[in-house]
Order: structure tokens, then sequence, then C-alpha cells
């Protein structure tokens, strides 16, 4: 297992300078997995590498239970990393104490899917979208003034102050999860598969309203998401995850035009489209995601894996260079 | 063309609440006809569950809810129908699957048992029977090792099988009418692609009739033979899909396309903008004077809001496309976007 993290850890994609966050081989395991007999950990997130520059949004894209969600949360330590290096503006923050991370936290600020679960009924959206702001700074901050300029800046009349989070509909709601993720005024969002809670005629506003934000006050965003259409709109560059392992990275236009990686072929031929309807070849891809509490020996896609030779259960490819920036891991690419 | 297996006539749905009345479903009319794939899309909250769940008289009874209209099948309304025939052709000659498969089969019986359980009701059959034939449905919706499986429980299946099983159960009797109620939404695409093609494989093998509902219209797309869109409880355009597609002609529908992200748009930097659809749809507890999109609608005119827009052919040379809309089927100017 060390053996195969230090090889990925070695092809890792260069980064690019002035990077505003580097994560370098991060790892979450749960314990948990197997029998009594013979413990497993679950994989979660098994040596990611990545970097994210100023005012960049990398999308992060692969099925459920591949480990997205575990390595955003794991990069704002919501959940304590297993090991690897996280680094923000070159300090590595991984491994400080809750108190020395602490100013740290005001640089990233996620949001969540779940606009209705995250956000406490029973606070007002005032109180809500002041919270961070009464944890990190002087009352004066969270005067009605600057409360006011977060609920317009998010698209939000300043009447909505006063109302509980019950009176909002769902894309209101997620506005007010982006206000509460501006007030500290971060430069690395998490956006935890923000819009897929939502319609699609709100879920175009919410993107927007994203765009917007990242133009005017130069935010970078880890934006993880399912929808492969949406991350094609949204990011720069994009990651494909598949059980805890980052199978594919590259430019958003190269990776999506010609995807290297069997999966990524796989999971763009699945997204059912709009225009053409019909005539399109379809490879449907057999089977389910194997557990990630006993991932498949080598590289772990093979079992599903169209390609797959009796060589890819020896070993896990690492990631390789396919072209500037783009890298993809299969032995036969 | 031949008579329809299904026909929802001029449904009307309201609930009642100490909230008031809301009108859930507004003279909502389609029909079906076997091996047909009609997809139903909308919104959340526009009636497409509810008028499913009415085919099948899942609502609760009056005063609460109150259903008016009719609802064919085979020429037979259901909404006149005994409790006693109802409870034959549910899961027999109509049935219907759900969007969540861990909540909507039993998790405390073995999957072989809930797909023997339909056929030794509704087809006589007997136990040993009945069991040799869920190793044949489940072989049927692509389980491997079925003789095996049949007797797992369902935490020991992946969501997509759990979603073949709910399909395998649906399709025991052979029914005339599969109603999918966003089949594919708690699944992921790769496991998606597989439930969709399982399904239009399977009614071109058995000639049911499909009815999906959905809010994804790349799935519609991909899979659906005729389309029907639905707005605040009311049918705002209905086409084949092709038509639908190449030409939306009422301006939710447009909307609705325009704030999909697609996958083959060029790439620009910075990126369009999405065309948004501003505001939000309508409580359905007040009643409508006019057009329920015309505060949405780019297009609203005087007429919008006084009037309910008819259903009406988009042009007359394709009959079968008809939307609801004062301007961009009464008028003649087509306004450019």
């Amino acid at each position: 297992m060390n053996a195969m993290a230090v090889e990925v850890s070695a092809a890792a994609p260069p980064v690019q300078t002035p990077a505003l966050l580097e994560v370098r081989n991060l790892v979450k395991y749960y314990p948990g997995g197997g029998s009594w007999l013979r413990p497993r950990s679950v994989k979660a997130v098994d040596g990611i590498s990545f970097s994210i520059a100023h005012g960049e949004t990398l999308g992060l894209v692969g099925e459920s239970g591949c480990g997205k969600s575990t390595a955003a949360k794991t990069i704002l330590r919501l959940i304590a990393p297993t090991s690897g290096e996280i680094l923000l503006q070159g300090t590595d923050v991984a491994g400080l104490s809750p108190t020395r991370f602490r100013p740290y936290r005001r640089d990233m600020q996620i949001v969540f899917q779940d606009p209705y679960a995250s956000l406490n009924p029973r606070m007002r959206a005032r109180d809500i979208v002041a919270e961070p702001l009464r944890n990190f700074c002087r009352p004066a901050d969270w005067g009605d003034a600057p409360l006011a300029a977060l609920f317009e800046r998010v698209g939000l009349d300043k009447a909505a102050m006063r109302k509980f989070p019950s009176e909002f509909s769902g894309g209101q709601r997620q506005r007010l999860g982006i206000a509460r993720a501006l007030a500290l005024n971060p430069k690395l969002i998490v956006c935890d598969e923000p819009v897929s809670a939502l319609d699609v005629s709100i879920q175009a506003q919410v993107i927007n309203l994203l765009g917007d934000l990242q133009r005017d006050l130069g935010l970078s965003y880890l934006f993880v998401a399912h929808d492969l259409a949406v991350v094609r709109h949204i990011s720069h560059r994009v990651a494909v995850m598949y059980l805890g392992r980052i199978v594919e990275i590259g430019p958003v236009g190269e990776l999506y035009a010609s995807p290297r990686h069997p999966y990524t072929k796989a999971l763009l031929a699945a997204v059912p489209k709009v225009g053409g309807a019909g005539a399109r070849e379809k490879t449907v891809l057999k089977g389910d995601i194997p557990s990630p509490a006993n991932p498949p020996s080598g590289c772990t896609f093979r079992t599903r894996c169209p390609m797959a030779r009796p060589e890819c259960a020896q070993s896990a490819p690492a990631l390789r260079p396919q072209g500037p920036g783009h890298w993809a891991a299969c032995h036969f690419i | 063309m031949s008579t329809p297996i299904l026909e929802v006539d001029d449904l009307h749905l309201t609930f009642a609440s100490r909230d008031g009345i809301t009108r859930a479903v507004e003279g909502v009319s389609w029909q079906v006809y076997a091996g047909e794939m009609l997809g139903i899309v909308g919104e959340s909250g526009c009636g497409k569950s509810v008028t499913a769940m009415s085919v099948l008289r899942l609502l609760p009874p009056p005063p609460t809810t109150h259903a008016s209209g009719a609802i064919r099948f085979r020429g037979e309304d259901l909404l006149q129908a005994s409790e006693a025939r109802m409870q034959e052709i549910r899961g027999n000659e109509i049935s219907m699957i759900f969007q969540d498969p861990m909540t909507s089969i039993n998790p405390v019986l073995t999957v072989g048992e809930q797909i023997a359980e339909v056929l030794m009701l509704h087809q006589r059959l007997g136990r040993q029977a009945a069991w040799a034939r869920a190793v044949e449905l489940l072989a049927l919706v692509n389980i491997p090792d079925p003789q095996r499986r049949v007797k797992d429980y369902p935490h020991q299946f992946s969501g997509g099988m759990r979603q073949r099983v709910m399909i395998a159960i649906a399709l025991a009797c052979k029914p005339a009418v599969l109603i999918a109620d966003e089949p594919t939404t708690a699944l992921d695409v790769t496991i998606q692609a597989q439930i969709m093609e399982l399904l239009d494989r399977l009614r071109r093998e058995t000639g049911t009739a499909v009815v999906l509902i959905t809010h994804d219209l790349g799935v519609v797309a991909e899979s659906c033979d005729r389309v029907v869109v639905m707005y605040a409880g009311r049918k705002v355009e209905e086409a084949a899909t092709p038509d639908l597609f190449s030409q939306p002609s009422h301006p939710y529908t447009r909307g609705l396309l325009g704030a999909m992200p697609n996958l083959d748009t060029p790439l620009t930097q910075p990126r369009t903008r999405l065309a948004e659809i501003p505001g939000m749809v309508p409580s359905l507890r007040t009643a409508a004077v006019g057009c329920r999109f015309a505060p949405r609608c780019p297009l609203a005119v005087e007429v919008c809001r006084a009037q309910v827009p008819p259903l009406e052919a988009v042009a007359a040379s394709n009959p079968q496309h008809r939307a609801a809309c004062w301007r961009t089927t009464f008028s003649s100017e087509k306004i450019a976007e």
C-alpha cells in the first residue's frame, strides 16, 4: 500500500505556481471494514494530490462512494486526515493543532449540498450569516450594514434578514449558504454538490451566482459534483475520482474533448444528451462500483473496465502525463 | 392511431389542508399507447408525481384529495372503479416503480419473497412456481447469479441492483402499463445508463407502455417517444421527442433547455452565463387567473395574465406538437431568442 502511495506521489502533477491550495498524497482511511477476524480499513481517500490556483475552479467528479465529498471535507479538516499534506499558500495545515489551525479556517469555507439540512431552522437568516463573523470578528463587522451588503451580494433582499430558513425556497436557502461562506472573505470555497438538490431553473441561478462571485472577488473553488455538464460549465480544471483515487486530471476542455482514462470515457458516454439523441453509440459500464472496504487489487477500475488485462490486477497504475497539465492513471494509454 | 392503453383526460387534483386548497393538477390530459415510452417532465411541485399516483389511486381518499376528470385504462375509468378492482389492477395490469429503491422495498423480506408474492397474489401461482419465476425475473433484469441472489435481502444489494429488483417486481405480471417515477434520480450516471437501457429493452420485448416521470431532460431526450412538459400543475407543451428538442415552443420549455449546461456547447473564457428563469414556481394555493408561467415569462403580455392559454398546435403542419401559450402558438410572429 505504502509503495503504491509513493508511486503516485512521485508522479503527481506539478504545482502551478502560485498555488493557493496544494494537496499532496491526502489519505483518509476509516476503520471498520471487513470482518472482526480480518479487520480492514475503508479507503475513502487513497492518496490524492492536486493544486488549485488563485481564482481557479477545480471540479472534482465521480460517482457516489468515490470519496469526493470525504476529500473535500478532509481538506477543510472537518474530517481529520489519516496522512498527507494540505498546503494553504505554502503552509501545511494538515498537522496543525486545532488552535493553530483556527486562523486558517477563515480562508477556507464550504457550501453544503442540502440547503435544508445545513441551515439551523431556529436561527434567523441574519444570524446564520453572521455566525462566522461572530466567531472571528469584532462586533462592528456583524452590524446591519455589512450583513445587508452580503445579502445583496448573493441576490437576497435585505428584508429577508429577519426570516427563518423555512420561509425560503431551496434556491434562496442555497444563496443563504453562500452568503455564510462569503462572510469571512475566504480565498477558497469548497462547494460540495451545491446545486444537486435544486431544480434546473434554480440551479442555473446558483451557478451564475458562483461565477459572478468568482469574477468579482477572485475566489477559488473546489467544486465537488456528480453532474458532468455542470462541472464542465463551471470548472477550469477537472479531476475524476474512482474509489478514492484520482484517475484523471486535466484542463476542462481537453479532458472533456479527449478523455484518456477508460473510466472518464465511460462516465462521459453515460451522460444522457439532449442534442443528437438516439444515434449515439453507448458504452454501458457493466456492474457496480466495488466497495471501498474491499477494493480490487491493482487498478481499482479493472473489474468494470472494457480494456482490463491480467496485468491490471498486479499493480496500480500511476498518473502519467497525457498533455500539458493533463494526467491519467492507466497502464494502457 | 390506435386507441391508447391508458388515457388521462382533463384530470384535476386538489388537496385540502388546514392552510387551504392546493390545486396540484389542473386539467391535465395525456395518452400512452402500447409499447410506447411517454416522458412527463417538470420541476418539483409541478404535479407530475401526483398525476402518476392518482392513476393507481395511491392518493388519500376524499375529502383530503379531490380528483375529477377521467383516467381510462382500456376504456375503464379508474377514478370510478371499486377498491377491489383497483387491487386487481395494481401491480398486475398497471405497476409502478418509485424513485428510492431502498424505501420502496421491504427490508425484512428476501427479494425472492417479494417478487414471488406478486405472482402468488395476482397470478395464483404456487409457491414453487412463483419462486422459479422470481429467479427468471432476476435474470431478466441482469442480476448476476440469480439462483443465489434470490435468497438475499435488499440491504445486500447496491442501489442500482435494488432498482433492478423493483423493476423485476413491477414486471412480474407482465403489466400493460409501467409507471416509472424518477427511476434513476437516486442513481449514478453509469448505473442510470444501465437502468434506462434495461427499461428500453424490456418495453420493446414485452410491449409494455412506459410512463417515465422525470426532471431530467437528458433522460427524456434519449429514451422517450413523446414528451409532456408540466409546469405548476398544468401541461404546457406536448410533442414527439425530436420536435420538442429541435423546436421547443413554450417559453418555459425553452427556459429549461437554456438553463441546462450542455456537454456540447463550446467552452469560452469567461463562460457564457446560463439562461436563468427568473423568480420561482408559484404557490399552488392561489388560483391563477391567467397563464401560470406569466410572472416568470419574458414574453408575457396583458392577455397572458388575464386568460388561461389553450393548448394549441404550434404549427399547422404538425398537430401533434402542441403548446399552451398565447405568444408562441396564437400569434404568427415568432419571437427570436
